[in-house]
């Protein structure tokens, strides 16, 4: 596709792919880039080198045993719940969006949303930690008042791209939703 | 232009608005008004800067307000006209003003200031310790900033001679002040050791079509003197608590009609209790914006008891209605109104009540200007449109004009706020800058993404005037469809 470059807030590079199916049905992959070496090897030696100051101290074996296990269980922690290498989002039109995001470990988290609980697809502005970003949302229909947003689902919670990345999403789901 | 400034623009970090920077006098500018204090909030403050805003923008200028959270009410909303709000999530930590740490607000406000382009930051009121610090912040981060001061302060307590040094450090090198009365500038000008030439005097104004007389809600018969202000000290609601018997005993067709809220409330209820007038004195409690003119349009006397007021806005509301206005002689009361629209008395029981008196007779006798009249005379003394232009030459004046560079900050400092606390906050200016350095380091300028304008020359939702949204965009605000259709100009160019 296009050569354009994507950044997420924080300025790290992540690609965005989207294939199109057909006219009614797009899928929009976002992947970050993946654990790097030189982060576990920071992190591992931070924890390490605290370790072992604490053992110099206590002169106790056990805070050297528990620092490899903390590590090697955090590890597995962090790729397994909190690492997402890729978050994907298929709109298709008349029938719904699924969105699903793919972790370190590999597992998946797969999520759909049915097109007559959507309202509308939105780019919004939030504060998010110290800095005022833009991100892409669904609004859901409230089921009671069909002009009410009942919530609003984030798209990309964790890769977070800047706004031309969500913008050309946006601009292609609203072709979608406008035809059915 | 600072040396460092410079530097930063070399690497383009504010390329796209690179025009922007060095304005003309003729050009539209980027304005951020800051305070604690807007809406939900209620006060002069609030409308103050809500008014001139909207004024600002049908004039076409790009306007974005910023405050702090209030409740469950953060993050950007948008209110008539696509004027921008950002609630910032800064702790509240006394009587709606946020703590001052001069560090804690940079990355949010250094955020603001970059998407929206912001090249001018309009601080509001001396009570705003949020205010103060995006002064400080708009200063290291080199933009040119301005000051509306909406009160005045004593000299001789402990607690003024405090708030003076803080505001000496906050304001001596602020690029202009703006006063609200000649008497402010005055008061100004001594606490904060100024140059008078960088203080301008640009009034408040009422919005006359909100504040329109109506004769046949007034009782016949009766005459009703309403009060509306905050039940506080500083309105002098112990003075009123001393006319009402003393008048009520001599005029038994006069009733009393006061709105609002405060700690003196109980001054006043007592009055009522020791003297039995609970059928001629009422009080309403708090009153919202809306419903000030109902209570006025019902009274044919307004009277004010300040003890000390920089410019009082409800006595031009008060005779915007077609009201008799009877006011204390202080601060920058006797600036507002012509003479013969106002009744000065000295801040005394005496003297108000003498006032009161010549009023009521002038009353019985007809001898007093309709309301209609009245309301012809006031509507053209305050608008906020005159407000506007007048904001708009101060602008024009301060973006040609130079920031100072962290040294010459620096030095100013020093010179002007004394050896102790001259140093002090030249220390913290230091880190401050260093500060933004590091923000900058993590987060770079170009790594932010530039804001769309909902108001201003590149406007997306049209002038004010043509196409006025909804009152405001609720909970999941929501910019609308168009901006991002093709060919949309956007802060970084058209969009692919």
């Amino acid at each position: 596709m296009d050569d354009e470059k994507y950044t997420d807030i924080n300025g790290k590079p992540i690609t965005l792919d989207y294939q199109r199916h057909s006219s009614f049905c797009t899928e929009f992959i976002v992947s970050s880039p993946k654990v790097s070496i030189g982060t576990v090897m920071v992190a591992t030696s931070f924890v390490w080198i605290f370790a072992y100051a604490v053992f110099c101290l206590t002169d106790n074996t056990a805070v050297l045993s528990s620092a490899i296990i903390i590590t090697l269980i955090g590890m597995m922690l962090y790729i397994h719940f909190v690492k997402i290498d890729h978050e994907s989002l298929l709109v298709i039109g008349s029938l719904g969006i699924q969105l699903s995001s793919s972790y370190a470990s590999g597992r998946e988290h797969t999520s759909f949303i049915e097109m007559s609980k959507i309202k509308d697809i939105v780019i919004n502005e939030a504060i998010y930690m110290h800095q005022i970003i833009y991100y892409l949302c669904i609004l859901l229909r409230d089921p009671a008042d069909a002009s009410a947003v009942s919530s609003v689902v984030p798209l990309f919670p964790s890769s977070k791209p800047r706004l031309n990345c969500l913008v050309k999403v946006y601009k292609t789901c609203q072709e979608i939703i406008s035809k059915c | 232009m600072a040396p460092w400034r410079r530097k930063a623009d070399g690497t383009g970090e504010r390329a796209s608005e690179a025009d922007t920077i060095v304005p003309t006098p003729t050009q539209k500018h980027s304005i951020c008004m800051v305070s604690d204090f807007f809406y939900p909030n209620m006060g002069g403050v609030e409308s103050h800067i809500y008014q001139l805003s909207q004024c600002l923008m049908e004039k076409g200028h790009k306007v974005v307000i910023a405050t702090h959270a209030y409740g469950r009410r953060k993050g950007v909303r948008y209110l008539t006209g696509g004027l921008k709000v950002y609630y910032l999530p800064l702790q509240v930590m006394y009587n709606q003003s946020t703590a001052t740490s001069c560090f804690h607000s940079l990355p949010l406000l250094r955020c603001v200031f970059v998407r929206e382009a912001v090249t001018v930051v309009h601080a509001h009121s001396s009570f705003s310790a949020m205010a103060h610090d995006a002064l400080f912040h708009a200063k290291t981060m080199g933009l040119n900033t301005v000051f509306t001061d909406h009160s005045l302060f004593g000299f001789a307590d402990m607690s003024s001679v405090l708030t003076n040094k803080l505001l000496t450090v906050s304001l001596c090198d602020t690029t202009h002040i703006v006063c609200v009365s000649y008497t402010s500038k005055e008061n100004t000008v001594l606490r904060a050791a100024l140059d008078p030439r960088i203080v301008s005097v640009i009034p408040n104004a009422v919005d006359p079509t909100d504040f329109t007389p109506d004769p046949a809600r007034a009782p016949r018969g009766r005459i009703t003197v309403v009060v509306i202000s905050r039940l506080v000290y500083r309105k002098g609601i112990d003075l009123l608590g001393g006319i009402i018997p003393e008048l009520c005993l001599r005029h038994p067709d006069l009733d009393f009609l006061i709105g609002g809220e405060g700690p003196k409330r109980i001054v006043l209820e007592e009055v009522r209790e020791k003297y039995q007038l609970h059928d001629r004195v009422r009080l309403l409690g708090a009153l919202e914006h809306r419903e000030v003119r109902d209570v006025l349009v019902q009274g044919h006397i307004f009277l004010n008891t300040s003890l000390t007021e920089a410019f009082c806005m409800a006595i031009v509301e008060g005779a915007s209605c077609g009201l008799q206005v009877v006011s204390t002689r202080v601060g920058g009361i006797p600036e507002v109104l012509p003479d013969d629209l106002i009744l000065l008395c000295d801040p005394t029981v005496r003297s108000l009540s003498d006032g009161l008196e010549a009023v009521i007779g002038r009353l019985r006798r007809g001898a007093v200007a309709s309301p209609a009249a009245v309301h012809a005379r006031v509507r053209s003394l305050y608008t906020w449109r005159d407000v506007a232009e007048r904001t708009e030459k101060v602008y024009d004046r301060v973006c040609v004009e130079e920031v100072l560079p962290l040294a010459g900050r620096l030095l100013r400092l020093r010179d002007h706020c004394g050896g102790v606390a001259g140093s002090i906050f030249a220390f913290v200016a230091v880190l401050n800058f260093l500060f933004l350095l590091l923000l900058r380091w993590l987060v770079p300028d170009q790594g932010m993404d530039r804001a769309l304008d909902a108001s201003g020359p590149q406007a997306l939702w049209g002038p004010p005037q043509r196409d006025p949204p909804a009152e405001e965009a609720g909970e999941g605000s929501q910019p609308q469809r168009d901006p991002w259709s093709d060919g949309a100009p956007t802060a970084e160019g058209p969009l692919v």
